[in-house]
């Protein structure tokens, strides 16, 4: 083929791409509750931060009171306790800030690991085709055989206990969803005049999927990453519940645990387990509600 | 002349989007004979399917009428109460679809759907009901033995001849087809054609023909009306209108036809594109596009006027229609717009 | 035909799911720390009951015999012994799904039918104010760790108000005479409710916001407009066509969200003391009954995938463009 036939067909420009690319990543604003997604995420990230600063308290310190009892189950307010104090004698309220960091680390470590495999194994896949498509399609269909929280739970056991079973857990299971959409939209990619035209002009595999296929799907890759974040924060709370959690790492999920044993709920103590639980699902549905932002970037509907 | 069936009367229709007004279809007027078939024909976007749905007063949730009437059988469409309109609808009017493929509930077979008409609407019994359905099959020429079938096992053609049973079922006296062949080929379109003129014939029912394909108005039309931009500028007894068209936008589309342009032996497409309905030009909406164009079609809007009895066109120019037609013939006159 | 293959191909597939998660289950178990024994024989067995298991689970023969020694006794059904239970783990196993399943599907059942009104009614409402409220809500109810709603509602309900018990099936003491008698006892529906009102909060949000989205893309559809312009009541064009067409992908994610629901049943299991298999899976990671633990396992694997299978087989059967070749 020609260059003149080539250059036609060919990609945008380097910058124009740079933009693009950028663009495509671009933090979705146009919709309301996607930006209060987005300011309650920095809401944590300045907690998280700062959380030294703000928590009174280490939060495994056991606290004693002006004479000299355990500051045990105290309600908010006593003593200065914003919170109140667990039935061991530790601050509620500097045990929630500094959850906060385990919250996120794990939540934004795990986003981009389900993500980063997520696109790679979508790509190659959807990029090569024959057997390697194939291999990794029906590893997928065995990673949706496996039932995820069991799993983590036997990993947790079989492991070190540490915040970092999850994000291994996910990294090993919840590929696929996002390996499958990655795929089917690397197929279409493939099949672009532009991308055909570079294949023609001789242009390696590796620059190709670099240059043209990798900046496209990278919105997608995003869109699963910030429901997988919900997702890793989700099961660490659960893991953590169920005892199989890190104990020398303060999570919301350790907290509930430890509520949940000290009897906090015929104790009617609802300011130890109602605080945890209300931040998950805060930060977790500020991971939906910016996913849906990206949907509507991404599929546009006319009336939606 | 007998009393029309259907009499628009400066019908507008209106989009909203955003906060603004798009008037697709602008003060367009026509009758409707009883036992005729009427093509409604123009470019793409030029609001024939607007006008066809605003017959049944089932339009996009952002349409609104914007004013004028449509007196069918005596009482006014456009202000009838929902209640009245719902009686009706399939009932007096009916509708076929380009689309029969999409128009057709996947998930219900021909049978049940042509038997929901007929007994929700039509007050029949289950076996009253399938015997006319087998009438009906007949009738458009399926064996009654695919009533039981789904609308995805049939051929494109079929599901047309499907969709015009259903548009036959009630007995209505009016049947609008938004272009229900434009989608088939040749072959299966002078079929459906020609079971629309029969429609006509043995059965007396009235047919609104939306299409952008003149030769579907040549091969079965009583009577045209030409759209453009929203407006109608021509409208006449079919031979007439064809032959000795009276506006210069029908000149132009009959010069892109090859077997109506035999005259000029060649096909000349008219240059340039429709203008955008949102803010349409002043005058005459053709005239960015038209040849024969003077100063005062920049400016003011041409009404419908008689070119020869029921012969109408909205053009300043139509007293010179026959030396404008004349010119018209000629591919160069197209090639660089006045 | 062409049916038949496609349904084949599906089952084979099926196959080879299952057989690669029973051998990741074995060399998961087989490479955990500690030793290979560890995985069938507790210390505190008997010496004759040691060599017993020995020899039932090839335990001194190379890696590859041990594994296709478990494959042939997991064809015969043969899961092992619990150690905690001194009881063959599979009759253990299968004694406690019918407790799980009886919790999934009743929570599941509520959700679909809750969610599936609820998501037409606001895809009807779309663009209201009473959308714009519901649709973020919903959103935040499938943001909830499931346990923490239900410690909620049992801190309200059973330890605050009293009025449910605060775990398990039954009250203290009772006996009935077969599993049956103690499902249709008033009693057993008294302890559910809590489990099953958690578990079905959190899962309405699926069935609601697919069906929701669903019909909102129906009714866009030509078939539905026409359904209008044929003058049928509102009831015919929402419920008969559109709904029924919406409908469809829900169905088939019901079978879906049985798996996913019996994974997260772990948790509520637990919070309720609910005698089920995720609370026994987590009582037997956390006591080390490992060859209890592989089965709990191994059973919630298999209702994954066979959930997955029946959710393609029934959305297979439930079209008629696809049932209709
Ligand atoms: N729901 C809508 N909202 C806004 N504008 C619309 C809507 N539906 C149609 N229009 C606009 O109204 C004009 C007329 O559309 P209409 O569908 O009636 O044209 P048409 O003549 O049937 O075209 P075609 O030959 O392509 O079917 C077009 O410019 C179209 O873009
Ligand atoms: S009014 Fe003028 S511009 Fe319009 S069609 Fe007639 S001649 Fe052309
Ligand atoms: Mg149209």
């Amino acid at each position: 083929m020609s260059d003149a036939v080539t250059s036609k067909i060919r990609a945008p420009g380097r910058i124009a791409r740079l933009r693009r690319t950028l663009g495509s990543i671009r933090l979705p604003l146009h919709d309301p509750l996607a930006v209060i997604g987005l300011c309650i995420y920095l809401f944590f990230i300045l907690m998280a931060v700062f959380a030294p600063l703000i928590a009174p308290h280490d939060p495994n310190e056991i606290l004693f009171t002006s004479e000299f009892a355990l500051a045990a189950d105290l309600t908010p307010g006593t003593d200065g306790y914003i919170l109140g104090t667990t039935t061991l004698g530790r601050d509620i309220f500097s045990q929630i800030v500094w959850g906060a960091r385990s919250a996120l680390l794990i939540g934004l470590t795990a986003a981009f690991v389900v993500a980063l495999i997520g696109s790679i194994v979508g790509i190659v896949a959807g990029y090569f085709g024959g057997w390697a498509d194939t291999v990794l399609m029906r590893l997928a269909d065995v990673a949706f055989g496996i039932p995820f929280l069991p799993f983590v739970i036997v990993l947790a056991a079989f492991l070190e206990p540490s915040i970092w079973n999850v994000v291994i857990a996910m990294a090993l299971v919840l590929w696929r969803d996002t390996g499958r959409v990655i795929r089917s939209q690397t197929l279409t990619l493939r099949n672009r005049a532009y991308v055909e035209a570079a294949r023609v002009a001789g242009s390696s595999d590796l620059k190709i999927i670099l240059r043209h296929i990798a900046p496209n799907v990278l919105p997608l890759s995003f869109l699963y990453g910030s429901i997988a974040i919900g997702w890793a924060i989700l099961t660490e709370a659960s893991i953590s519940f169920l005892g199989f959690g890190d104990p020398d790492s303060i999570s919301w999920g350790y907290m509930l645990q430890d509520a949940f044993a000290s009897q906090a709920l015929s104790k009617g103590s609802y300011y130890w387990f109602v605080p945890p639980g209300f931040l998950i699902i805060l930060i977790v549905s500020a991971g939906f509600f910016i996913s849906r932002g990206y949907e509507q970037i991404l599929f546009p509907k006319l009336d939606r | 002349m007998t009393q029309p069936l259907l009499t628009l009367k400066d019908l507008s229709i209106a989009y909203r989007v955003g906060d603004q007004d798009t008037i697709a279809v602008e003060g367009a007027s026509f009758d409707v004979q009883p036992g005729s078939i009427v093509g409604l024909v123009g470019e793409s976007g030029c609001g024939k399917t607007t006008l066809a749905r605003s017959l049944t007063r089932v339009l996009a949730g952002n349409a609104r009428i914007a004013g004028g009437e449509a007196i069918f059988d005596g009482r006014d469409i456009m202000a009838l109460s929902e209640r009245a309109m719902n009686g009706l609808r399939w009932r007096e009017i009916a509708f076929i679809p380009q689309s029969a493929m999409n128009s057709l509930d996947p998930v219900y077979t021909v049978g049940t759907q042509l038997a929901e008409v007929l007994i929700r609407r039509g007050g029949l019994g289950r076996s009253a009901a399938r015997t006319r359905a087998e009438e009906l099959f007949e009738w458009v020429g399926i064996e009654t033995n695919r009533l039981g079938d789904y609308p995805h096992q049939f051929s494109g053609g079929m599901r047309q001849r499907v969709a015009i049973a259903l548009a036959l079922a009630l007995d209505p006296k009016l049947i609008i087809a938004d272009e229900p062949v434009t989608a088939l080929d040749v072959i299966v379109q002078r079929q459906i054609l020609d079971q629309l003129r029969e429609l006509k014939e043995r059965l007396g029912i009235s047919v609104i023909l939306v299409t952008h394909d003149i030769s579907v108005v040549a091969y079965v039309c009583d009577r045209v009306v030409v759209m453009y931009a929203g407006r109608v500028v021509e409208t006449g007894p079919m031979a007439a209108t064809l032959t000795a068209p009276a506006h210069p936008y029908t000149m132009g589309l009959r010069n892109a036809f090859p077997d109506l342009a035999s005259a000029a032996g060649e096909l000349t497409p008219i240059e340039g594109a429709p203008p955008d309905l949102a803010s349409p030009p002043p005058g005459c909406r053709f005239a960015p596009r038209c040849p024969f164009a003077e100063a005062r079609c920049r400016t003011d809007v041409p009404g419908l006027d008689i070119y020869d009895g029921d012969h109408l066109a909205a053009c300043h120019r139509i007293a010179e229609a026959e030396t404008l037609r004349a010119r018209a013939v000629a591919s160069e006159t197209w090639e660089a717009p006045a | 035909m062409k049916a038949i293959t496609v349904i084949g191909a599906r089952l084979l597939q099926t196959a080879f799911v299952l057989l690669a998660v029973i051998t990741i289950l074995f060399f998961m178990f087989r490479l955990m720390p500690g030793s290979p024994l560890a995985a069938y024989i507790d210390p505190n067995f008997t010496p004759e009951q040691q060599a017993e298991l020995m020899a039932r689970f090839g335990l001194d023969q190379p890696l590859w015999r041990q594994y296709l020694i478990y494959l042939g006794n997991l064809l015969q059904g043969d899961l092992g012994e619990s150690f905690f239970y001194r009881q063959p783990v599979a009759e253990r196993v299968l004694a406690l799904l019918p407790n799980t399943l009886i919790l999934t599907f009743s929570s599941l059942i509520i959700a679909y039918v809750f969610g599936v009104l609820a998501g037409a009614y606001l895809a009807w409402k779309r663009g209201s104010v009473v959308e714009q409220i519901c649709v973020p809500l919903v959103l935040t109810t499938r943001a909830m760790p499931e346990f923490w709603l239900g410690m909620l509602l049992l801190a309200v309900f059973s330890f605050g108000m009293g009025w449910f018990p605060a775990g398990g099936t039954r009250p203290p003491g009772a006996e009935y005479d077969s599993l049956w008698a103690l499902y249709s006892s008033a009693d057993f529906w008294w302890h559910m409710t809590l489990p099953v009102m958690t578990l079905a909060i959190y899962s309405q949000g699926l069935p609601l916001l697919l069906m929701r989205s669903n019909m909102m893309d129906v009714m866009r559809e030509d078939f539905v407009t026409m359904a209008r312009i044929k003058g049928l009541s509102t009831f015919s064009v929402v419920i008969r066509h559109a709904a029924r067409n919406a409908l469809l992908p829900v169905m088939t994610s019901f079978a879906i969200a049985v798996g996913y629901q019996i994974q997260g049943n772990v948790v509520v299991e637990t919070v309720f003391s609910w005698p089920g298999l995720g609370r026994e899976l987590v009582r037997a990671v956390s006591t080390a009954d490992y060859p209890l633990a592989q089965g709990a396992f191994l059973m919630i694997a298999v209702v994954v995938i066979l959930m997955n299978l029946v959710a393609d087989l029934l959305y297979a059967a439930l079209d008629p463009r696809v049932t209709h070749e």
